[in-house]
């Protein structure tokens, strides 16, 4: 019984380990010879959060309440899940000298991607905090159950980040696809619109959509400052481990033969 | 302990040869139909190999390329799975099977050498403790701090092997990587080996150098094939796999004449 705990721990360390140097490297060959760094990670939404409110708020306004801070609050989350999932396609087919390294754990690859586009999330999130100060946000209570969007985000992301990582090893332009899919899905989801004037049936079904949810989530605790509806989120929670566990299950059993597939 | 390090039974590994045509997206499939996924042809690259490998025994493996040495050693690696039959290794692997294997090019040597310690097995903490010591080995000590793609092969390959020594295998599969280093290195790397042979790790080597099987090892496989022609004392095993060369070439020039 003892061995077996001392098993576990230490093969706890070790995938702790390897995350945190595949993470470091991840990082490392990013910004190798960029002159900006780390500054891409705040660019990108940045860029985009420009032109958007360029369009719709000043051009073609919407008239949303708290414009800055709701389109901001809607597109960093979209930005963490395009971008893990755009690399997370070409975790494993980008990365065939580490999957063909004797007992190099392939499951932790799609994490990776996930954690470090998690990271960059928190690296922009001072910009969203600084949208929010100006915009005349007060801390209040529900800002406790942030993390735990983040938490539901995360399982989400990663479940489709298993998904696509697998099909992208036999079916190569799975890539491509899902560019177009997250084209569509961008534009399906409240990130820059608002969907409380869309008409019924469609706005029930509009919010089927689980970023949909999230990103209300985030809104609520942020630009409403109230408590997010829990029972959505859970729904979105729940689902997202059976995709996970059914993702993670499939990857496992494609994983046999990535090594004579890559 | 008198346990088995290796044990390799009824092991066989069968390759596929997709239809040159076989669909590579999803457009394709969709477009064809899921028969085109079907298999074309296939053949064994492993047939019914077993074998046992005693702890702390080194053993050679020889046999023509394509014999199925490389992928033998793979299957042994945890690197690939074996279709039929069973693969068992007690301890901890640490495997040289091709070079440079996963090191980034645009990573440092320290970068890399940090990851493929970690990947290994070693801690973080005791990465930095021994990277004087594997470096120094390497003989890298000007380069570490310089991209993996500036290295040669032979640099690339005395990190790798550097690396892998250093973090205490209990069994090491070494697949020609050796051949890459000057002469002065390869008797380094020999020596090292017949140390960690001396404190009871396996070691499984594939060479072509039959010299190096005789003078390191105590048995040798010969693979031919794709099955186990010989299992025995390297002397043995390596002068029937001699002689058998010899024939074959034998053959081939009177067939040519």
């Amino acid at each position: 019984m003892e061995e077996y705990a001392v098993a576990i721990r230490e093969k706890c360390t070790y995938f702790r380990d390897v995350l945190r140097v595949l993470i470091a490297r991840d990082f490392k060959l990013r910004y190798k010879r960029s002159v900006f760094g780390i500054g891409w990670s705040l660019l990108v939404p940045l860029a985009q959060f420009a032109v958007l409110y360029l369009v719709f708020n000043v051009m073609v306004p919407l008239n949303i309440p708290h414009f800055t801070t709701y389109l901001f609050s809607g597109l960093l989350p979209w930005t963490w899940l395009q971008g893990a999932l755009l690399a997370a396609a070409l975790a494993i087919v980008d990365n065939r000298d580490l999957v063909k390294q004797a007992g190099f754990p392939v499951a932790l690859l799609p994490t990776t991607t996930v954690l470090s586009h998690l990271i960059h999330f928190l690296l922009a999130f001072p910009i969203l905090v600084i949208f929010l100060v100006s915009d005349g946000y007060r801390i209040g209570l529900p800002l406790v159950a942030l993390p735990l969007v983040i938490a539901v985000q995360f399982v989400l992301v990663l479940s489709l980040a298993y998904i696509v990582a697998t099909l992208q090893v036999r079916f190569r332009d799975t890539q491509y696809l899902l560019g177009i899919v997250l084209f569509l899905v961008f534009y399906l989801t409240p990130v820059f619109w608002d969907d409380t004037a869309i008409p019924e049936p469609f706005k029930s079904v509009m919010r089927l959509n689980p970023v949909s949810v999230l990103l209300d989530g985030y809104r609520a605790i942020l630009v409403r400052g109230v408590w997010p509806n829990s029972l959505p989120l859970l729904a979105v929670a729940g689902g997202s481990m059976m995709v996970l566990a059914l993702g993670f299950i499939v990857f496992s059993m494609a994983s046999q033969r990535f090594v004579e597939e890559l | 302990m008198t346990e088995d390090a290796v044990v390799v039974y009824q092991v066989s590994k069968r390759f596929r040869r997709y239809h040159a045509d076989a669909p590579g997206t999803i457009h394709e499939a969709l477009m064809r139909g899921l028969k085109k996924l079907m298999v074309a042809e296939q053949f064994w690259a492993l047939r019914h190999v077993s074998f046992c490998i005693q702890r702390g025994r080194t053993v050679g493996v020889v046999g023509r390329n394509g014999a199925g040495k490389s992928t033998l050693l793979r299957l042994i690696a945890g690197v690939g799975r074996p279709d039929e039959g069973r693969i068992e290794v007690n301890g901890q692997v640490r495997a040289l099977l091709n070079l440079g294997a996963g090191f980034h090019p645009e990573l440092t040597g320290r970068e890399n050498l940090v990851i493929h310690g970690v990947i290994g097995g070693l801690t973080r903490r005791q990465v930095a403790d021994r990277s004087d010591a594997i470096i120094e080995f390497a003989e890298l000590e000007d380069f570490i701090d310089s991209p993996l793609r500036t290295y040669s092969s032979g640099m690339q390959m005395r990190l790798a092997f550097s690396i892998a020594i250093h973090s205490s295998p209990e069994l090491l599969l070494i697949d020609e990587v050796l051949a890459v280093g000057d002469v002065a290195f390869q008797r380094k790397c020999l020596d090292r080996i017949a140390h960690l042979k001396a404190k009871g790790c396996t070691i499984i080597l594939v060479t072509h150098d039959v010299n190096t099987v005789e003078q390191l090892c105590e048995q040798a496989v010969w693979l031919r094939a794709g099955r186990v022609e010989a299992y025995g004392p390297s002397e043995t095993v390596v002068s029937r796999y001699l002689s058998a060369a010899e024939n074959e070439s034998w053959q081939h020039s009177l067939v040519n004449a």
